[in-house]
């Protein structure tokens, strides 16, 4: 998480005094009107698209001076009023458009071979960036243990998950292990896991690994990285030989997350066959998640905003810091922690609100808990969208680093990829046309989150209550909501940062 | 207490010094590499702002200083012995960074400590390296050094502080831009050391502030600031840092048009952007305190050559592998003396390990002017070992057509100020 710190940013970029005229803010204006009425097909191509054209192309710190000068007034309101017109839209469209849209094509046979190989060659891997955190470089750039963790897989492998597919089947560091356990000692798993638990205990996990994330002083420190990821994986496996396989997918919170996210993307199975649609396809067909599921959910995209708050101006001024002369991060343990659990309780609250009022204004007469399990799904691409965005700039800089430790991942001289004499260059942000890319990419992958999400809520709605009206009406609310959060991550993403 | 250890007085240190130096050159390049390659390294602990908001600048202070290693190493070590940079990650936190220089005593071995940038964490650092009795060499331009405020383990001597630097520019300032100044600066300990220095320097001069204008840190729109600057002010004094400064030379365009006052900053304002970015054309005739000149002058120095070529910075300071990835050229060069310092110290002292400490400190303090050379590509330098700070020369620059072109270079005496602490009465 080196350079979570690479970020775009400022609020105040407007017109009057924008890089661009308003002819060519207006050109920006129209893309994204244009992208409204091809809706959300288009939004899903562009998040997949993305993902796959963020390459390294552009990226470093004085970014944030050119995002000030973009008229990122007039892309935030561009932003919101796509995400509004997508409502509207699907209000006239007939029944059944929403879910047309996530129609799928069945390929090739599902399979789950070679898991166990795999997921043992991933203990390995695990087992030798421990190895390396530990006696390898202290220099978290250069260290494969935190490149690995907070590039490679926080931010590489979650997005490949949410994007393509589920291949933490293939690349979990446990479940292999575990089988050899099994079979060498013959023994199987000796105790029950309590139901009662249901997936609270991920809750609890992912918001302990948000809170190493955010708040530690030190998260990117090689050792002890190593030791926290170390001792995890050890307390996992213990508790999978322990509790089996129900262990993994309730209370071990990296693998619910990865299982969450793998219901948002584009290649997912259908009736013993992998099959391909819009992310979101398999959101629809799943029946509602139980409450802690729900709020794993909600939390996923709570922690998600705050990890941006907790960088801009605005949250430095409720501090009372100086963003030109931060303190550092071991001056603002607490209030980081007690503003990720405030965010995520603000979220949950204003969420519930909006659903509460929604079955207020459509007459339907499902508790709330029902609506929250049932809507709480269609948050997961906002979630997923925010992943990405915020990520993209430290990709583009920390990508260069892991290439380098791929270069020499034994630190002694070697050059495996020829790379010895290449330079990490944060040169992208340093030029306006570059950051502008990079900061329209990631709007536009928020934009399509939210589309998506609106998408995602009209069908899950029209799947529980018949009748177009009566769902417009009850989400109606919610869909205010989801248009005020798009404006919200794109406020994010243009404030200026103090980090 | 101080330890008597060969070579710890003054007129010996510098005696070994130069008999060190002139030793280790005669021997043949292979003895001096053979022998390096035996013994123990030399562990330098780097305090690097990878994470948090010095992590633009940690990237060339990693850079230079892993080519001056380099260089070092290929020359033969120091003592023969080779050097290891042990980079440890502050997060630009004071707090980390204590507990950096605590692992680099306790935990890595290592003899000195090296490099910190940002002031708070050189002011949370150093008393625990005073207490561990680690020399801290740090590269921060602060004045925290020569203010007297940190210890005897603390030394600056490969940067010049931020007061020596403001003072150095009234007289330029005075003569040729103007008497009547007005400071923009932000409103904290970074602004207010230009306000108190530069007022105090301009006044000698007989010139005087008109304004100051103090803008709080988190502003993102200057607009409303600018009707303050009186109508009389011959020279407008700037020194806004952060995300916003782009910001602020566009309205500041906007605000005056062409008849402006003339217009002085300095370039820790524009580090690491590219001159010729679209937006800035209106600082062109604008003039910038530089403490290395960014852009090759036309009478460039073999020294500044070699710099530029082993750091892999082109002759506009952006990386060679990336014209649009522009070094902190004005800063990054204190990595690159200070190790080498470092080297001629060690090498005076005849260090051999942590007991040899105090004569390190004590040979460095043995040491005053420093020509310009390969070690010093900057330009000459004078140490005063009372106050534990370098001094040398500094350069103002008038932006021509996006070039910095170097208009003055100040003598080291104009930058020069009574002594304010005498840490060399203070034991080890």
């Amino acid at each position: 998480m080196n350079h979570r710190r690479a970020r775009l940013g400022q609020v105040t970029g407007c017109l009057r005094r924008g890089y661009l005229g308003p002819e060519e803010a207006g050109k920006h204006l129209r893309f994204f009107s244009v992208k409204i009425s091809i809706s959300a097909l288009a939004s899903l191509a562009v998040v997949a698209g993305v993902a796959l054209s963020a390459g390294p192309a552009l990226a470093h710190a004085s970014e944030q001076g050119f995002v000030l000068l973009l008229p990122t007034d007039v892309y935030i309101a561009a932003g919101g009023a796509s995400v509004g017109l997508t409502v509207v839209l699907l209000a006239l469209l007939p029944p059944g458009a929403a879910e047309a849209v996530f129609r799928t094509v069945r390929l090739w046979p599902a399979s789950a071979a070679f898991r166990h190989v795999t997921s043992c060659l991933a203990a390995v891997l695990l087992a030798f960036l421990v190895w390396r955190g530990f006696t390898g470089s202290r220099d978290p750039s250069v260290n494969p243990m935190p490149l690995f963790v907070w590039t490679v897989w926080w931010i590489g492998l979650v997005t490949l998950q949410g994007l393509v597919g589920h291949h933490w089947r293939w690349t979990n560091p446990w479940t292999g292990p575990a089988a050899v356990l099994a079979r060498l000692t013959g023994a199987r798993a000796p105790w029950r896991y309590p139901r009662w638990l249901g997936h609270w205990p991920a809750v609890v996990i992912f918001l302990a690994f948000a809170g190493f994330l955010l708040a530690d002083p030190a998260p990117s420190d090689p050792a002890r990285l190593a030791a926290y990821a170390g001792a995890y994986w050890y307390v996992a496996l213990l508790g999978l030989v322990l509790f089996g396989p129900a262990w993994m997918v309730r209370a071990e919170g990296i693998t619910v997350l990865m299982r969450i996210y793998a219901r948002m993307a584009v290649l997912g199975r259908d009736r013993g066959r992998v099959a391909a649609g819009l992310p979101g396809w398999q959101v629809i067909r799943l029946k509602a998640p139980p409450l802690a599921l729900a709020v794993f959910t909600l939390v996923l995209l709570g922690t998600g905003s705050f990890d941006g708050l907790n960088e801009t101006f605005w949250w430095m001024g409720v501090l009372g810091v100086n963003p030109l002369e931060f303190p550092g991060r071991s001056a603002v343990i607490v209030q980081t922690l007690a503003g990720l659990v405030a965010c995520n309780l603000g979220l949950i609250g204003a969420f519930a609100g909006c659903l509460w009022l929604g079955e207020r204004l459509a007459g339907t007469q499902r508790p709330l808990k029902q609506a929250f399990c049932l809507f709480a799904p269609s948050i997961l691409p906002i979630a997923l969208a925010y992943h990405v965005a915020h990520y993209l700039t430290a990709l583009l800089v920390d990508g260069q680093y892991v290439l380098k430790a791929l270069n020499d991942p034994l630190g002694n001289g070697a050059s495996l990829l020829g790379l010895a004499e290449f330079y990490v260059t944060t040169g992208f942000f340093n030029t306006p046309g570059t950051v502008k890319l990079i900061w329209l990419t990631q709007a536009g992958v928020v934009v399509a989150g939210h589309v998506i999400a609106i998408l995602l809520a009209h069908a899950l709605a029209l799947k529980d209550t018949p009748g177009t009206r009566r769902a417009v009406l009850g989400q109606a609310p919610l869909a205010a909501f989801m248009v005020a959060y798009t404006v919200f991550g794109l406020w994010l993403l243009a404030s200026p940062r103090g980090l | 207490m101080t330890k008597l250890i060969k070579g710890t007085t003054r007129r010996g240190a510098l005696k070994t010094l130069a008999g060190g130096a002139a030793g280790a050159a005669s021997l043949p390049l292979w003895a001096r590499f053979a022998e390096a390659q035996t013994s123990e390294p030399i562990k330098v602990g780097f305090q690097v702002h990878r994470t948090g908001i010095g992590a633009a600048y940690g990237r060339w202070y990693d850079r230079t200083t892993q080519a001056a290693a380099k260089l070092i190493n290929e020359n033969g070590g120091i003592n023969g012995r080779m050097i290891e940079i042990v980079a440890e990650d502050d997060g630009t936190d004071p707090k980390r960074g204590a507990e950096v220089v605590e692992k680099f005593a306790n935990q890595h071995g290592c003899d000195v400590g090296f490099g910190t940038l940002f002031s708070h964490v050189v002011i949370g650092s150093a008393p625990r390296a005073g207490e561990l009795k680690l020399p801290y060499f740090v590269v921060s331009e602060g004045h925290h050094v020569a203010s007297g405020m940190l210890n005897r383990y603390t030394l600056q001597p490969g940067i010049t502080d931020v007061k020596s630097q403001v003072q150095a520019m009234a007289p330029y300032v005075s003569e040729n831009l103007g008497k009547k100044v007005t400071m923009v600066f932000p409103d904290f300990a970074f602004g207010h050391d230009h306000r108190d220095f530069f007022t105090a320097a301009i006044e000698e001069q007989g010139g005087e502030v008109l304004e100051h204008i103090a803008i709080p840190p988190s502003e993102t729109s200057f607009t409303k600031y600018f009707p303050k600057i009186p109508r009389e002010t011959e020279v407008l004094y700037h020194v806004m840092v952060g995300p916003a400064v782009l910001t602020f030379v566009k309205e500041l365009g906007e605000f005056f048009g062409p008849s402006r006052p003339e217009v002085f900053g300095f370039i820790d304002s524009l580090e690491a952007v590219d001159m010729a970015s679209p937006g800035l054309e209106y600082l062109d005739g604008t003039y910038f305190w530089e403490g290395n000149p960014r852009h090759a002058q036309e009478d460039q120095t073999e020294f500044d050559k070699f710099f530029r070529e082993k750091v892999g910075v082109d002759e506009r300071g952006a990386s060679v592998s990336d014209a649009s990835d522009v070094s902190t050229y004005a800063h990054m060069f204190g990595c690159w003396e200070t190790l080498h310092i470092l080297k001629a110290g060690m090498e005076a002292a005849d260090y051999k390990g942590p007991d040899d400490r105090p004569a390190l400190i004590e040979a460095v303090e043995a040491m005053t002017d420093m020509p310009e050379s390969n070690e010093h590509p900057q330009g000459a330098k004078r140490f005063n070992g009372k106050t534990h700070q370098v001094f040398g020369h500094q350069y103002i620059s008038r932006v021509e057509d996006g070039f910095l072109k170097r208009v003055h270079s100040t003598s080291i005496e104009d930058t020069l100020y009574p002594d304010e602490v005498d840490y060399t009465t203070q034991s080890f």
